[in-house]
């Protein structure tokens, strides 16, 4: 059937979408993907790969539901506001985007930079470290803690949770027990802070969220539980992930890197060039939920779709050039973050890590690599890497 | 030359005010606003930038 289908690819295999996270090329095999609007994957889903086409999905919230995806994530309830569809999904970005925005977000930049330097101190005289779990994984938990107000011994907590709750070690079976269990914990947790912070009020985002209205009525403990269960999976790892990418790159890359140690002023446009190649979180899921279609191609209700933003983002069909690596791209209108109503609510706050981590980093480590041998091997899902061992000159 | 912002398209991605913040500004939740629609000549290129910086295509010349 898949001539009279039209322009609708059908692929057997599932694994070209893990290929999107952990190949050392993800463009190639989105540059495969493109030759048409809607791939199928039968019993799966549909991958939506081209510019055009994943920002028409992004922008039909309604038609293209975050709600309906239905994704296990060890949750009870729907994570606010991300499985939540509009309207009331515009109520909650209502009370947390001005907690998120960018003015906000920059009065943490002494806080990210102190850090920055303390994560470099612990490894820079050593002349080696493993930049993975060294500095891209303590940057963002640690910079997440401060902000909610938790303490800091509770970060290795933290991180085996979002380790079980997002890439579960066994079988499918083990792995949605370690889920569950996994989120029983964080509702526990969030539970005993929440009373905590009743009994002694605090000065943080957290406090912020409690103290916020909707329509007239203050959020109740399960919808605080709610957000802050959906920062510890989304606020930790994409940072992560992208700091992986983004210093893997430079070190194999040393013109690139060159740029930056050299002009700190091209660090923004740089950020965002590497938003955009690399595509940290290569796929995001929706659920159809009527009949509907992208790019000529129908889709049924009840669709599991994938809109790949790392394909829209090397889209160069839709923008000539896209195709290279330019850390001084102008106007690099790409879609990294998504798009539409879910835009990444974080996307201020990883930005400040980013460029924060990228100018601190090679002002005090400028020369490094990967250490002889290593093969880099990134995760599925959401592209990082296991290990990142780099080697460098020792500081003194 | 004019700029024109559809508030709808907006979702705060804060392109725009960042890389001119002669010509947009944010309101409390990030999102764009125009600080003058009628851009004069030396905020031209500022301008240019934040209109094709934006991804969900909210900013548009009028003419």
């Amino acid at each position: 059937m898949a001539a009279e289908d039209a322009n609708a690819a059908i692929v057997p295999e599932a694994e070209v979408v893990m290929e999107l996270a952990t190949s050392t090329d993800p463009r190639a095999v989105a540059r495969t993907l493109r030759e048409q609007p809607v791939v199928q994957i039968p019993d799966m889903f549909s991958l939506v790969t081209r510019r055009h086409d994943v920002e028409d999905a992004l922008r039909q919230s309604s038609v293209f539901s975050w709600g309906a995806v239905g994704m296990d994530l060890g949750n009870v309830r729907p994570l606010i506001p991300l499985q939540i569809d509009p309207p009331k999904h515009v109520k909650y970005r209502r009370i947390l985007d001005p907690l998120f925005a960018p003015k906000r977000m920059a009065e943490l930049e002494p806080d990210v930079v102190a850090l920055v330097g303390e994560l470099v101190g612990r490894f820079s005289s050593r002349g080696s470290c493993d930049f993975h779990e060294e500095f891209a994984v303590p940057l963002p938990c640690t910079v997440f803690l401060r902000l909610l107000g938790l303490p800091y011994s509770d970060l290795d907590l933290f991180l085996s949770l979002k380790d079980d709750i997002i890439r579960p070690a066994g079988d499918l079976d083990e792995q949605a027990r370690r889920r569950r269990k996994a989120g029983d914990t964080v509702y526990e947790y969030f539970g005993k802070v929440l009373e905590q912070r009743r009994v002694h009020p605090t000065d943080d985002l957290l406090a912020r969220i409690i103290a916020s209205e909707l329509d007239g009525e203050q959020l109740t403990d399960e919808e605080v539980m709610d957000i802050s269960y959906l920062f510890l999976i989304a606020g930790l790892d994409t940072v992560t992930d992208s700091l992986d990418c983004f210093f893997a790159l430079l070190a194999q890359e040393p013109e690139h890197r060159r740029l930056v140690v050299d002009d700190e002023a091209v660090i923004p446009s740089a950020v965002e060039e590497l938003l955009r190649w690399e595509s940290p979180v290569p796929a995001v899921p929706r659920r159809t939920v009527q009949d509907t279609e992208i790019g000529g191609c129908p889709i049924p209700a009840g669709e599991q779709v994938m809109i790949l933003l790392g394909s829209a983002n090397t889209d160069h069909d839709a923008h000539p050039g896209l195709d290279r690596l330019d850390l001084t791209r102008s106007p690099n209108p790409h879609l990294a973050f998504g798009g539409g109503v879910h835009r990444c609510l974080g996307s201020h706050l990883a930005r400040l890590e980013l460029r924060v981590a990228l100018r601190e980093f090679h002002r005090l480590i400028p020369d490094y690599a990967l250490a002889p041998g290593t093969e880099l091997q990134y995760t599925p899902g959401l592209r990082s890497l296991h290990t990142l061992p780099l080697v460098f000159e020792p500081v003194a | 030359m004019r700029v024109r912002l559809d508030a709808e398209a907006c979702q705060g991605h804060g392109r725009c005010y960042m890389l001119a913040p002669a010509v947009f500004d944010s309101d409390d939740l990030g999102h764009c606003v125009v600080l003058t629609e009628s851009v004069a000549p030396e905020y031209e290129d500022a301008a240019r930038q934040g209109v094709e910086n934006c991804p969900e295509r909210a900013l548009s010349f009028a003419d």
